[in-house]
């Protein structure tokens, strides 16, 4: 899905779910809260848009098809040119541990709760900040 | 890292203890659950009840959406009525909507962009369709009912809320309607006339990822919404429980003699006998001695009321003093108007309460009248005396033998098999002389003395006349 071009300025997060209640729900609340979200439903496709747009944010269901969430997480972790992007494991699965072993940045348990969603995200912007200026600073 | 995330069910109370002691903690969050049961059943109470609990949070209030059966006016009408309501939450933490003129002019379809949209605009903590049972007579056909709650199930298991679907369903609709396999949790209420009182019940018919306390639980409805009394069920430790070797002095004097000292402590011991045989009064001794022991004690009595009984206590013990007084709980129930359900758990809830160590219920055959049969009273009974055990409360029960109110063998047998004692008291007449008599026919774990032993019964109670040396 391609972002609008009002999209700039905005941080781009990247919704990969098979479910169109919880991409519908998902975008509804990351665009109010002021995101360009953008959406993919299987794994590949979600790698592809990764390639081609540079998301900040990726938030992935484990059990989506083609390349399931996990598997997403360790191929973009794994690639110097994706390996920046922070990826949140939103999943109905409770698996925070194998997340992490997949160099998630984040997990969240479904059913969705925006506040939590949101809360998140922040964090997650807020700390790639942080990274970007200390680069910026030794640079 | 932002990892941490525990998968452990949460739960939102009921608003009603008892209730949430069967749920295993309360409703669990985020599921989808069925209130079923005939109109008048008491299902909208709960449902308020449980709403007005938990609208906490006006960033994520409740929704109450009424469909087509009772006009939302009447409804918050007798809300009102009850303790629970609070017009403060009214409007801001809990939103009533109705929502069925907009169904009756739009069809079944209109449900699914109405709730996603509320959903969206007011992030709901729990939302409640009552009744959703009616929304089925607005479907054009079953398939369009089925297609229509594919998407609202899937739209409502994505977000953060808890559902309740409200309605008149019947035990054959839940092999039919689609609801019933998408719902979490079923919660049935039912009322049964027996005699000339109603009885209300309440059961657990499914609670996904969740034990529950199964079977029959009685309810009333009152100002404070359901007053529940979950069936008393035996005590998880009681095969394992230490038994006590302490005595229990019987307040008969020469019995603790024929008792190689007395009843053990925790026992249960039926007293069986007719009329007139003096049961009552061996019963009133065994709880005057305990509170001369300084015990406190409960006396539960179906025929007098607690000023007869205390008359009767006093021409026994002479009169009460004020520590005995205060140590002893009278409680009188009327068999005919109460159910054996609210009968047992008060019995046991005053047990917890009060720290009774003697328990005397007289008499059994008035409890078998407040059960509706007699596996519910037997079920019941020996839940209680194992839980009498377990706390290390001495019982008695007595039992009227004739005439013969719960005298089957099968009855007796299962009696039998239930207490650690059966003392029988008997009447005999020779030559126009009426004498008493009594028996240990059973004494576990005592050395008991098996003679038929001759007993009075003068100003103090009963005495063994000829007792064991």
């Amino acid at each position: 899905m391609a972002f609008a071009p009002e999209a700039k300025g905005k941080a781009i997060i990247l919704v990969v779910d098979r479910d169109s209640h919880i991409r519908e729900l998902e975008s509804h609340f990351l665009d109010q809260a002021g995101y360009s979200v953008g959406f993919a439903e299987d794994g590949d496709g979600a790698l592809q848009q990764a390639h081609k747009i540079l998301p900040d944010i990726i938030i992935t269901e484990i059990l989506v098809p083609a390349l399931d969430g996990l598997m997403l997480c360790r191929r973009l972790k794994s690639d110097p040119r994706t390996r920046d992007i922070a990826v949140v494991v939103f999943s109905i699965l409770s698996a925070a541990g194998r997340a992490r072993e997949a160099g998630a940045d984040a997990f969240l348990l479904k059913p969705l709760a925006e506040h939590a969603l949101i809360d998140t995200v922040r964090q997650l912007l807020e700390a790639r900040g942080a990274r970007n200026r200390r680069a910026q600073h030794v640079a | 890292m932002l990892l941490e995330a525990a998968l452990a069910v949460t739960r939102l109370s009921t608003g009603s203890r008892e209730l949430d002691e069967i749920l295993e903690g309360g409703i669990p969050e985020n599921s989808i659950n069925i209130i079923m049961g005939a109109p008048g059943s008491g299902k909208t109470t709960l449902a308020e009840e449980f709403i007005f609990c938990n609208a906490t949070d006006e960033l994520r209030p409740v929704l109450y959406l009424t469909t087509l059966s009772e006009p939302l006016d009447k409804v918050i009408r007798y809300l009102q009525e009850f303790q629970f309501f609070d017009a403060a939450k009214m409007g801001t933490k809990v939103r009533y909507e109705a929502f069925g003129s907009v169904l009756a002019a739009n069809g079944i379809g209109a449900l699914f962009p109405k709730l996603k949209d509320t959903i969206k605009t007011l992030s709901p903590k729990i939302i409640v369709i009552d009744s959703f049972k009616a929304i089925h007579d607005l479907a054009r056909s079953p398939q369009e009912m089925r297609l229509m709650l594919h998407e609202v199930a899937g739209l409502l298991a994505a977000y953060n809320t808890t559902v309740l679907l409200v309605g008149e369903y019947r035990h054959e609709d839940i092999a039919t309607y689609p609801e019933f396999a998408v719902a979490d949790g079923i919660i049935e209420l039912a009322r049964n006339s027996l005699g000339t009182r109603d009885e209300r019940y309440l059961r657990v018919f499914k609670l996904r990822g969740s034990s529950y306390r199964q079977g029959f639980h009685a309810f009333d409805i009152t100002e404070r919404g359901l007053q529940v009394y979950p069936r008393l069920v035996s005590p998880a430790q009681a095969g394992s429980y230490k038994r006590s070797e302490d005595r229990v002095p019987s307040g008969v004097p020469g019995l603790d003699a024929m008792l190689d000292g007395g009843f053990c402590t925790g026992s249960a011991t039926l007293l069986a006998g007719p009329t007139g045989s003096g049961k009552t009064t061996m019963a009133i001794q065994f709880i005057l001695e305990g509170l001369r022991l300084g015990e406190p004690c409960l006396l539960v009595n179906f025929q007098e009321n607690p000023t007869q009984l205390a008359y009767q206590l006093n021409q026994i013990a002479g009169t009460l003093n004020g520590d005995g007084r205060r140590r002893l709980e009278l409680q009188y129930y009327s068999a005919v108007e109460l159910s054996i359900d609210r009968i047992v758990v008060n019995i046991f809830q005053t047990l917890r309460r009060n720290g009774i160590r003697r328990v005397v219920i007289d008499a059994l055959g008035d409890l078998a009248t407040a059960a509706s049969d007699p596996t519910r009273m037997h079920g019941y009974l020996y839940a209680l005396v194992q839980h009498f055990a377990v706390l290390g409360v001495s019982s008695m029960l007595t039992l009227e033998t004739d005439p013969p109110v719960m005298a089957s063998d099968e009855t007796q047998g299962r009696l039998s098999h239930m207490t650690d004692n059966i003392v029988f008291l008997e009447l005999w007449m020779r030559d126009r002389i009426v004498g008493r008599t009594l028996r240990i026919a059973k004494a576990r774990s005592i050395a008991h003395d098996l003679q038929r032993r001759e007993m009075k019964i003068g100003d103090r109670g009963l005495r063994i006349v000829k007792a064991r040396k």
